[in-house]
């Protein structure tokens, strides 16, 4: 998991905990160095004296070549108790050639001082910093201001590169603890300062559809930043559902809208079957005595009574607030063109009305929805074809999605309609929200709007995805 | 090396000390030369041995050291030191200028050998095989630590450089034997009283060593004065010390330290083994 996907809680103690383990490392180094640095000033003060003595000792039984004053001499310093560190000792003469060594049997006299001098260290320059258990330290040996050998010594540092690890060690393991406890820390505190940030994020991540404001009790006191983020994310939630609720009484306008530019429509159709209903009853009160009459006036008044019963039952179905849960019939497209026939009789439009989706396929798509966006659509479409316009209707199938198709013979659409129906720009002032409403209604249904302009006839094309059958 | 000092040991040097009679703090000291001859670097043997001779001259006793026998023969020639404990080798070269106070007892008799000594895990079995080694000679000077070996070699036909390898003198019986224990050298002449005694002192030390070969019994290292001074008051006082140390408790006690019996009066012929080395060595 990469380190800018982790959660910030998360993210924040890590990185602090990491700073503090480079700290430590730091931190270490630089103890580590001292102690070095102590321990080599040690032993090159060591190897000074034991260097010096061994030169002031010497000088003249390496000026005679003395085998056995040499040997002696060395093989006493080496038994002193200071000296438990040197390994070993030789002296050899300017030529390089060795004189007397601590250990006869490993550097024999006469044998050549060279071989043993690559690796060794200058005095000056020694360390026991390379981790060896030997560190082996060459030096000039000079008597009298005269340099008249060289002296090589193996100088046992077991103990101080043992106490460097040992300290190494107990620095990682300090450090180590520190850095998990200050980490830890760090990871609680770096916790409880997101905490805020956290439950604002878990409000944003609950959010679905309608903003929901943080209670007063858990905003930070005091003029935080934090307090001063809740308290503008708590107005954007009051905004947001100011507009959401001045958007649902548009929707009701609109509905209310669309209904009254149809009751007029409905006055007309029930007007029309009422004069004939009228004059029906007219002759059965006239003519309550001759049967072919009143046969004929009763089913006038039957089929009069029947279309009114068609009408108010259309209305009714439209206007029920209760159909989210039912599913699209063909019967819905009859009614549908129950209420809006009265509008094109009336500008005298000629409406060419075609279902062809079977009632398997309509039923995947919820009623209410699909009528509101059809009849929207309709109306839209009846106010752009004008009078004795061209009006059509398609439903169709189309591979499980229903496709809505509603054309007119108007002038097409303009730019602010456009708009309304096509994008979610603001709705300009002044114009409907019939067109912004079938928009969010195919949103919301996950469906897809087309518009073109084509041979004089503007065209709506709707589509839907189908829900699974239930 | 390790003193073991008694209640008792203790109780009879206080006396001794309190039994100097008072003039000896106003008579002139008694100087006695010193060869290294085996504890040379110990202090208490040389208080013990102060003590027990100044209890039994009855005066002071400055013990004078030197680093070589040369050192010591040419004190005691030269009137420096009134008497000294040298090497019988020394001795018969001085012969002349030098008369016998008294020659120590070891192991019930006067005698001592040379011992040919090499490194525990060297292969010599005789002086032939080490042909070409190193070699650490006591001192040129030492009967045992330089004459046997050499007159050895001198009786084969061979010069002491032409056969070793290398060779050094380590000026002491005990260094001989470090220096062969280091491995300095392969091998060492070294006197077989100062090898048995420091077997017992230092065995740590000794058992890095072994002897591959013994010489035959050699006069022990004398105690000599000057002949021309053999009868004054001093070497007499010390003579008479000498021959009566095993008779007295600080006495008793230096020589217990050294690992000696008694002291006794001796001939020059005791000698004549070193004699007949010296004189092959000559011939060579």
């Amino acid at each position: 998991m990469r380190l800018a996907n982790l959660p910030l809680s998360l993210r924040v103690p890590l990185i602090a905990a990491g700073l503090m383990l480079l700290l430590g490392v730091v931190a270490s180094q630089l103890v580590l160095s001292a102690l070095g640095a102590v321990q080599d000033a040690r032993m090159r003060e060591l190897a000074r004296l034991h260097v010096e003595g061994l030169a002031l000792a010497l000088g003249p039984a390496v000026l005679r070549h003395d085998v056995w004053e040499v040997f002696d001499t060395l093989d006493r310093a080496g038994a002193t108790p200071d000296a438990q560190r040197l390994m070993l000792s030789v002296v050899a003469d300017e030529k390089g050639r060795v004189i007397a060594a601590s250990d006869p049997r490993r550097v024999p006299v006469d044998s050549d001082a060279t071989a043993l001098m690559p690796g060794a260290q200058s005095l000056d320059a020694m360390t026991v910093g390379g981790g060896d258990a030997v560190i082996r330290v060459a030096a000039p040996l000079v008597y009298q201001g005269r340099t008249v050998g060289r002296i090589f010594s193996e100088l046992d540092v077991t103990d101080l590169v043992a106490e460097r690890r040992q300290a190494g060690l107990a620095l990682l393991a300090g450090n180590a603890l520190a850095t998990a406890v200050l980490a830890f820390a760090g990871y609680l505190a770096m916790r409880r300062m997101l905490r805020p940030v956290t439950l604002l994020a878990s409000h944003m991540a609950e959010t679905t559809g309608a903003p929901r404001p943080i209670p007063p009790q858990l905003i930070p006191r005091g003029d935080t930043e934090l307090g001063r983020l809740f308290q503008t994310y708590n107005s954007m939630t009051g905004a947001a559902e100011a507009k959401a609720e001045a958007e649902r009484r548009l929707a009701d306008r609109e509905r209310l809208v669309s209904l009254g530019r149809l009751s007029s429509s409905l006055a007309h159709e029930i007007n029309n079957p009422l004069g004939g209903l009228l004059a029906a009853t007219d002759t059965l009160l006239t003519y309550p005595d001759r049967p072919d009459v009143v046969r004929e006036a009763a089913a006038l008044v039957d089929r009069g009574l029947r279309h009114l019963r068609d009408v108010a039952r259309a209305t009714l179905e439209h206007n029920r607030l209760d159909r989210s849960g039912l599913p699209l019939t063909p019967e819905d497209f009859d009614d549908l063109k129950l209420l809006f026939r009265p509008e094109t009789l009336r500008l005298e439009q000629r409406l060419d009305w075609r279902i062809e989706a079977f009632s398997a396929a309509l039923a995947r798509h919820a009623a209410a929805p699909v009528r509101q966006i059809a009849l929207n659509l309709l109306l839209n479409a009846s106010a752009a074809a004008g009078a004795g316009g061209v009006l059509g209707l398609a439903v169709q199938d189309s591979d499980g999605a229903l496709a809505l198709t509603v054309s007119d013979s108007g002038p097409g659409m303009n730019d602010a309609a456009l708009q309304r129906l096509l994008t979610d720009d603001p709705v300009q002032p002044g114009g409907g929200v019939g067109l912004r409403l079938v928009r969010e209604l195919v949103q919301a249904a996950n469906g897809q709007i087309g518009y073109r302009r084509l041979d004089a006839t503007s065209t709506v094309q709707v589509t839907l995805p189908g829900n699974p059958p239930c | 090396m390790q003193l073991k000092v008694s209640r008792r040991r203790m109780m009879a040097l206080a006396g001794a000390a309190v039994a100097v009679p008072m003039r000896l703090r106003a008579a002139e000291p008694l100087r006695l030369g010193l060869t290294p001859v085996f504890l040379d670097n110990d202090a208490e043997v040389i208080a013990r041995l102060r003590d027990a001779f100044g209890s039994g001259t009855g005066r002071s006793v400055e013990l004078v050291q030197r680093r070589t026998y040369q050192e010591v023969t040419g004190l005691l020639l030269e009137g420096g030191v009134d008497a000294a404990w040298l090497c019988g080798y020394p001795y018969l070269l001085h012969e002349d200028a030098l008369s016998l106070l008294g020659v120590p007892v070891w192991q019930g008799a006067p005698l001592y050998r040379s011992y040919l000594i090499t490194g525990i895990d060297d292969p010599a079995t005789s002086l032939a095989d080490l042909r070409g080694g190193a070699h650490a000679f006591s001192d040129p000077d030492s009967n045992s630590g330089w004459l046997v070996t050499a007159s050895d070699l001198a009786r084969l036909g061979e010069r002491v450089d032409d056969f070793f390898g290398r060779t050094l003198f380590a000026y002491g019986h005990r260094n001989v034997v470090r220096a062969v224990a280091g491995g300095l050298t392969r091998s060492g002449s070294v006197d077989g009283y100062v090898w048995e005694a420091l077997s017992t002192v230092e065995p740590e030390l000794m058992l890095r060593t072994r002897v591959i070969a013994q010489s035959e019994l050699l006069g022990f290292p004398p105690f000599v004065a000057r002949k021309d001074r053999a009868d004054t008051a001093p070497v007499q006082a010390l003579r008479g010390a000498l021959l009566g140390l095993d008779a007295s408790a600080a006495g008793k006690a230096a020589l217990e330290m050294l690992q000696l019996e008694k002291v006794i009066a001796a001939e020059p012929a005791l000698f004549d083994g070193i004699r007949a080395r010296m004189r092959d060595l000559a011939a060579l």
